[in-house]
């Protein structure tokens, strides 16, 4: 796994979305009851993917969004050059 | 006939995307032409739509002023209304005519100039800043006409528009004024049409009602209607357009953006307007619909007119948004416009943009209701209700009536308690004044969950915190049995300013393209009552007012009327301001100490107080707002409103002034504001001990307000004293005093 762009995933979560950065592992599950995204908070992780590394999950399956590991992955195999 | 003053319509003034005045809006609504064309007021060219129903008038046509839109398209629809009325404003008597606003975005075309003109020229222009809150808007139009009647901005998003009507026939029920002019405005502003862009909750074309339903267009405008009492119509010999009969209020306690999908919420609002009406449902010969265009609303809709209506063919559905577009804050205000005339012209509206297949599909799924789509209908209506149904779970329905009609007297003058505290502490910083340390620990003790909390913005967090502790402060649970009789009451002067500019910032550096989904449901000014609703599960009467600091003394005599009324068993009544970096930016100057705070008090009649055996902390003696109109971000001149609150509240507790033990004051640190406290006081009240709050708090606006009648109620509970005089300000030359004493 590519730490820095988890690192920036993570960063972008606790900025955009307000989730404690404390209570925000790499393997917590966002949708989960603790973290408790919702879609509105999908569209912000839409964005701010978008924005961050030029990467497209609009459509994309949803077991992507389910942690920063996934979301790094999906970055990872999607990020060009 | 029964003993419940009377509340009739006596003007109508309109402006929006389909006319500049009610004669040209209505001709366009009964011929089917809609307002909804190509975005002008900004760039939309990356957004995935780009249509809006902007009215055609410049800031310039519309008024001379220096205002923000949503002000000045106000004042267009309120000069119309006034002459309409035939009111002579210079041979009535002003104090006893206010104004009573909805907006959804108050300044925010405002303040996206201040910060883009900051982006392109370093600064930004000053005279922008007070423009800015909400709480401007009925002061600038109340000093437009030189008018001295009680003002309030209600800032109930979507439904704003129809809870101001409702809020000011109240008042006048409660005898605290003759007239007003009351509805809403709202500029078109890239603050909504990126939000509603973020959300993907805008219509591609143009919206469709009821039909494919797959977003809103976004519209401005402002609709304003002269409410006065029967008593007075008649008296002037004003025609009279129709009654205004009762209205419901209710709150979904649900989701802060979508609509409860079962429709009980809005039931709920609909049910209390038929009922304080004195009504059937088959009474009802016109609906005009919140019919916003978007799935999740016209579901709930449809399934809630369906569920009480049933298959009756004598009702009559639309939705004018169609046509005018979504106007947010102005919605309810322009709807009632348009039902008042669809009864005086027996003519209902369409809802357009339906191919003839629609039309056959619609009327299979309507089954007997008849929804009116394209071409306006001639039909008589005696009875016409609008629905308006707003962000943060806010339901609001009125009734308008051709005849008389008896409705029950349901006014109660039983005293009042407060029975419960909840504040939000503050310390003094070095950088910012005074400030609460939320944590995430604040939150897991209430029960808060981090899935709940980290939504909100600091302003929902602040008041989120104080409503949870007064409550619990009271002993209230909140069950099945007594969810809708517990309503609240939200007051502040800047709502949640930092979210807003924070969304602005962004939208302003990305495009209108780039709304933030997930700030954008806190821009709201009502979301902070929203989420307190959501958490604890009340679903009665949800209102929250902008109007100055004294919003947060204002929230507390709302509150009472409420109970007065019959609309609430308990009332929760809060005055909340957050203080961060942008306030500070906006509002600092050398010497003013800004602060923030939340204090929510709980308010019953006495018999609900007895019943429930809770703790007393003071009983709500008696309340007064007086204002002289100056303009608004000043007080000089307004000196004799402070005198007449004081004066009036004294008599109407039948008090003197050497009975009263202590004032808590209103001084926040600015010279003007204090130098009229220092000079009025011994005048008004001689010897008297003065009690400030800025020392502690800094000026945390609404939530110092607040705090100064919660820290008389303690003190009278604690034996300290027998009553006190507790008063505010806002600024614009408004003044409130409430007294307090001990059971």
């Amino acid at each position: 796994m590519n730490n820095e762009i988890a690192e920036k995933i993570k960063g972008m979560l606790v900025e955009n979305l307000r989730i404690p950065e404390d209570e925000l592992e790499y393997d917590s599950e966002l949708f989960g009851d603790d973290i408790g995204l919702d879609s509105i908070d999908s569209i912000e992780i839409i964005a701010g993917i978008d924005e961050l590394f030029g990467v497209d999950m609009t459509g994309a399956d949803r077991e992507n969004f389910q942690t920063i590991l996934t979301l790094t992955s999906f970055v990872e195999a999607h990020k060009e050059g | 006939m029964s003993g419940k003053t009377r509340c009739v319509v006596t003007g109508l003034g309109l402006v929006c995307a389909v006319g500049s005045n009610v004669s040209e809006c209505v001709d366009a609504i009964y011929s089917g032409k809609t307002g909804i064309k190509e975005v002008r007021a900004f760039d939309t060219e990356q957004c995935y739509t780009h249509k809006g129903a902007e009215s055609d008038l410049t800031n310039e046509q519309l008024g001379s002023e220096n205002y923000d839109r949503s002000s000045l398209l106000c004042i267009k629809a309120a000069e119309e209304a006034v002459d309409d009325s035939g009111l002579v404003l210079s041979e009535e008597d002003k104090s006893r005519i206010g104004v009573i606003l909805g907006s959804c975005v108050g300044g925010a075309i405002s303040i996206d100039k201040y910060y883009s003109d900051i982006k392109k020229n370093g600064s930004g222009d000053k005279q922008d800043i007070p423009k800015m809150t909400a709480s401007a808007m009925a002061a600038n139009v109340c000093t437009h006409f030189g008018l001295c009647g009680i003002t309030a901005n209600i800032v109930n998003a979507c439904a704003a528009g129809t809870l101001s009507l409702s809020y000011a026939c109240d008042l006048i029920r409660s005898g605290r004024a003759d007239v007003f002019l009351a509805g809403g405005s709202d500029g078109f502003s890239s603050l909504a049409y990126a939000g509603f862009h973020g959300l993907h909750a805008l219509a591609q074309d143009s919206c469709s009602p009821f039909n494919h339903s797959n977003g809103i267009s976004l519209g401005e405008g402002s609709g304003v209607l002269i409410i006065e009492s029967y008593e007075h119509a008649v008296k002037r010999g004003a025609k009279i357009y129709c009654e205004i009969l009762g209205s419901g209020v209710s709150s979904d306690a649900y989701h802060i953006t979508a609509p409860r999908p079962d429709g009980e919420g809005q039931m709920s609002a609909i049910n209390k307007a038929v009922r304080n009406s004195g009504l059937d449902f088959s009474d009802i010969d016109y609906i005009n619909a919140h019919g916003t265009g978007t799935a999740k609303n016209d579901e709930a809709e449809f399934l809630s007119l369906k569920t009480l209506f049933g298959n009756d063919p004598g009702l009559s559905v639309s939705s004018t948004k169609s046509m005018t577009g979504h106007c947010l804050g102005a919605a309810g205000s322009i709807e009632a416009v348009l039902t008042v005339k669809a009864i005086e012209q027996s003519c209902v509206p369409p809802t357009i943009g339906y191919s003839d297949e629609d039309i056959r599909f619609l009327s299979e799924k309507s089954g007997g209701i008849d929804f009116v789509a394209n071409k306006a209908k001639s039909k008589n209506i005696d009875y016409a209700m609008s629905n308006s149904f707003a962000f943060g779970g806010n339901n609001a329905s009125i009734i308008f009536s051709k005849k008389e009609h008896p409705t029950e007297d349901r006014t109660s003058t039983e005293p009042i308690y407060i029975t419960g505290i909840g504040t939000v502490d503050t310390q003094k910083t070095d950088d910012k004044g005074f400030v609460a340390e939320l944590k995430s620990a604040d939150f897991k003790e209430r029960n808060v969950k981090t899935a709940f909390f980290r939504k909100l913005d600091r302003f929902s967090q602040l008041q989120l915190l104080s409503g949870i502790d007064a409550l619990s402060d009271s002993g209230i649970e909140v069950t099945a049995d007594n969810e809708n009789d517990i309503g609240m009451i939200i007051g502040t002067a800047d709502g949640p300013l930092t979210e807003i500019v924070n969304f602005q910032k962004n939208v302003i550096e990305k495009g209108t393209q780039s709304g933030s989904a997930f700030l954008f449901p806190n821009t709201v000014y009502n979301a902070a009552g929203g989420y307190l609703s959501i958490f604890t599960g009340i679903k009665g009467y949800n209102v929250t007012v902008a109007n100055g600091a004294q919003a947060g003394l204002q929230s507390v005599c709302y509150a009472c009327d409420a109970i007065h009324n019959g609309d609430a068993k308990i009332m929760l009544a809060a005055g909340t301001d957050e203080n961060t970096d942008v306030e500070n930016e906006l509002y600092g100057e050398p010497g003013y100490v800004l602060g923030e705070g939340s204090v929510s008090m709980i308010l019953e009649s006495k018999d609900s107080a007895l019943h429930r055996n809770s703790k007393i902390y003071a009983e709500i003696a008696g309340f007064a707002t007086a204002r002289t109109a100056v303009k608004y971000g000043t007080l000089d001149g307004s000196e004799q409103a402070l005198g007449k609150a004081v004066a009036e509240v004294l008599g109407c507790t039948g008090l003197n002034a050497g009975d009263i033990d202590c004032v808590y004051g209103f001084k926040n640190g600015k010279k003007s504001v204090d130098d009229i406290e220092d000079r009025l006081l011994p005048e008004l009240l001689p010897g008297i001990r003065v009690i400030e709050a800025t020392t502690e708090t800094g000026d945390a606006r609404a939530a110092s307000a607040a705090m100064q009648l919660s820290r008389a109620a303690k003190a009278i509970a604690d034996g300290k004293i027998n009553n006190a005089l507790v008063l505010s300000y806002a600024t614009g030359g408004m003044y409130t005093a409430v007294l307090v004493k001990r059971v």
